[in-house]
């Protein structure tokens, strides 16, 4: 149980990853649906051609807030799932099955149809619909079962049934131009980012990035099974809620800013697990790296594949997601 | 020290004049001041609408931009498109190197205009409601692009004809009542604050589906309580649709327009654009509500 074993293989698993990520980030730079190709981004990176501005514009204040803010949403869905499959021993967990995304998204929709700005407004009315659901979800698990994964997993479906009809009822409501922005947002719409909505999100995940890695062995004790985690002096209750919280906070702000993504929290930590083992003490960094690259990536796609506007996001990640996630799961099946 | 405050103030005083001699800061339609150029030669119009407006103003060649579904004249599907008016595409956009983009309010999205304005490229945003909105519209873009006479001609003309069909309608006392049917499944007509609300009015008809709300949302049941004597259906794509349409009001001939054989199929484009072919869409309305006022007309 030494430290040190651990601290190689973090760096050993993190820096290929950091790798791929600044890789994929630099194409999600270089690539984009006006002139690209990698000369242009040398070209603007280095700001050999200072003469362009449109061209610097469109990589510097268009794409790059844009490939920021994928990597963020990417993180935290991915990270996000880890948490909750760690939580509930489940591996189909996941901020969307438990109805915390559901909730967020049926505060961000309010938060639309009343006019407000992305931020606070919208962020907060999500925050509020994700703690509502959360409390709902433990409420009806009834606080002392919350480690009864079924209980947990069974509350979060049902709440997050009824946010579909909410969500469904407050669209039938909407009759104007807002039932646009509300449809693309649902999608999952990250086109619209710029360096403040960025750094805004950076400075409200990283407590919740560091918090989860300072809890990761805690989660592995978790995984042992209750008894070998109270033996070894756990606190289960305490562990459990602050991590669902945190992970609540974390995905409603992210939901807010860019709708509703899906899979990502199921595939990248199941395809990490696969590859790296069990340790959470090393799939946390490795989450937060693989599902940044994974969601630069799929927005990449989003922006290059179709030949007229482009596609949501969260359609690339769904289309990518599913078919994955049912691979893996027919994998670790046999 | 003095030299150098000099030297400050020269440059600002130089700047300010600058910026005097080759831009000017207008208020807009949403009232927010926009510094627009005085002679703006890369305009991206972010609705169809727009793009119409400048192209009846013969500006066409400092058009460098356009949404999807610009399809009025012909000439304008030849035009870059920067997405569609509700979803549009912001890289696009600023790969034109725009000097000035005509907005919008009612569709284009707010972020986008930020992030626009964010970058530097003035937008002038429009919100024409009515008829009248929709010559003061045309009156400031001619002014904008430097066309202010074409655009005094033409909204003379376009009131010139809408007084003729005022007159052609004073004739008769009967105003029919209109069922204007937008969208086929769900069927959503159109409230008091549309302009084809202001249209079928001036054509000497009663919009039964008049209220509040802009674009209500009816049941088979509610449009049959309404019992129109017309029932006109707007349609993006023409033939299918309408005729599926078509078809299913057929079976309720207890509906006075089914009965009296009195439906049909406008071209949207002429009623839901804030644009110059209103005026074409009022005629065409005229001569379906009143067609003997009309064929007795000059």
């Amino acid at each position: 149980m030494s430290p040190r074993p651990v601290l190689r293989r973090l760096a050993l698993v993190s820096l290929p990853l950091l790798l791929a990520l600044l890789t994929t980030i630099f194409l999600g730079l270089g690539f984009g649906v006006t002139g690209s190709g990698l000369r242009a981004i040398w070209e603007a990176l280095l700001a050999l051609d200072v003469s362009n501005v449109v061209q610097q514009t469109i990589v510097w204040r268009i794409r790059l807030p844009r490939v920021l803010l994928a990597a963020e949403v990417g993180a935290t869905l991915s990270l996000g799932g880890l948490i909750f499959q760690a939580l509930l021993r489940n591996p189909l967990a996941e901020p969307y099955i438990l109805g915390i995304s559901g909730g967020s998204a049926v505060g961000a929709i309010s938060g639309i149809l009343l006019g407000l700005p992305r931020f606070p407004g919208v962020s907060a009315t999500a925050f509020a619909g994700s703690m509502a659901t959360l409390a709902l979800v433990l409420m009806l698990s009834s606080g002392r079962h919350i480690l009864k994964k079924d209980t947990l997993l069974l509350a979060g479906v049902m709440v997050n049934a009824f946010c579909s009809a909410m969500i469904l009822f407050l669209i039938s409501l909407t009759q104007d131009s807002r039932l646009h922005n509300i449809i693309f947002w649902l999608m999952g719409d990250l086109s619209l980012s710029d360096m403040g909505q960025v750094q805004l999100l950076a400075l409200l995940l990283a407590p919740c990035f560091i918090l989860a890695f300072l809890l990761s062995h805690a989660m592995n004790l978790l995984l042992m099974g209750k008894e070998t985690a109270m033996v070894l002096g756990v606190n289960i209750k305490a562990v459990t809620l602050t991590l669902l919280v945190a992970t609540s906070f974390m995905i409603s702000a992210t939901v807010a800013q860019c709708g509703l993504l899906g899979f990502v929290g199921l595939v990248i930590p199941h395809l990490l697990r696969l590859m790296l083992g069990p340790d959470h003490r090393i799939l946390v960094p490795a989450c937060i790296l693989g599902g940044a690259t994974y969601m630069v990536g799929c927005d990449l796609l989003a922006r290059i594949v179709p030949r007229q506007g482009e596609l949501p996001v969260g359609v690339i990640t769904a289309m990518i997601g599913a078919p994955v996630f049912i691979f893996l799961l027919r994998r670790s099946g046999k | 020290m003095r030299s150098v405050l000099h030297t400050i103030i020269g440059v600002l005083v130089a700047l300010t004049a600058l910026q005097a001699a080759s831009a000017a800061t207008v208020i807009d339609q949403m009232g927010r001041s926009v510094n627009v150029p005085d002679d703006p030669r890369r305009v991206v119009a972010l609705a169809p609408s727009i793009t119409e407006i400048v192209f009846a103003l013969a500006c066409e060649d400092r058009l460098v931009g356009a949404t999807r579904f610009s399809n009025f004249p012909p000439a304008a599907k030849r035009l870059p498109q920067v997405g569609s008016y509700v979803h549009l595409d912001l890289e696009r956009i600023v790969a034109l190197a725009p000097d000035l983009c005509i907005a919008v309010k009612d569709g284009n999205p707010k972020a986008v205009i930020q992030r626009l304005e964010a970058l530097q490229i003035p937008v002038y945003a429009v919100n024409p409601v009515n008829l009248r909105a929709v010559g003061d519209t045309i009156l400031e873009v001619g002014q904008l692009l430097n066309a202010r006479q074409p655009a005094e001609r033409l909204v003379a003309e376009m009131n010139a004809r809408i007084e003729a069909v005022k007159a052609r309608v004073a004739g008769s006392d009967r105003r029919p009542r209109v069922f204007f049917q937008i969208g086929i499944s769900p069927i959503v007509s159109v409230g008091s604050q549309t302009f084809i609300h202001e249209l079928i009015t001036i054509a000497g008809g009663t919009n039964v589906a008049a209220g509040p709300v802009a674009y209500p949302r009816f049941s088979r049941e509610e449009t049959f309580a309404l019992a129109p004597e017309i029932l006109i259906i707007t349609s993006m794509d023409r033939d299918e649709s309408f005729l599926t349409a078509k078809a299913e009001w057929q079976q309720w001939p207890e509906i006075p327009a089914v009965r009296d054989q009195r439906l049909h199929l406008v071209d949207s484009d002429l009623f839901d654009r804030a644009s110059p072919r209103l005026v074409d869409g009022l005629e065409l309305l005229v001569g379906l509500i009143h067609p003997h006022l009309a064929q007795a007309a000059p």
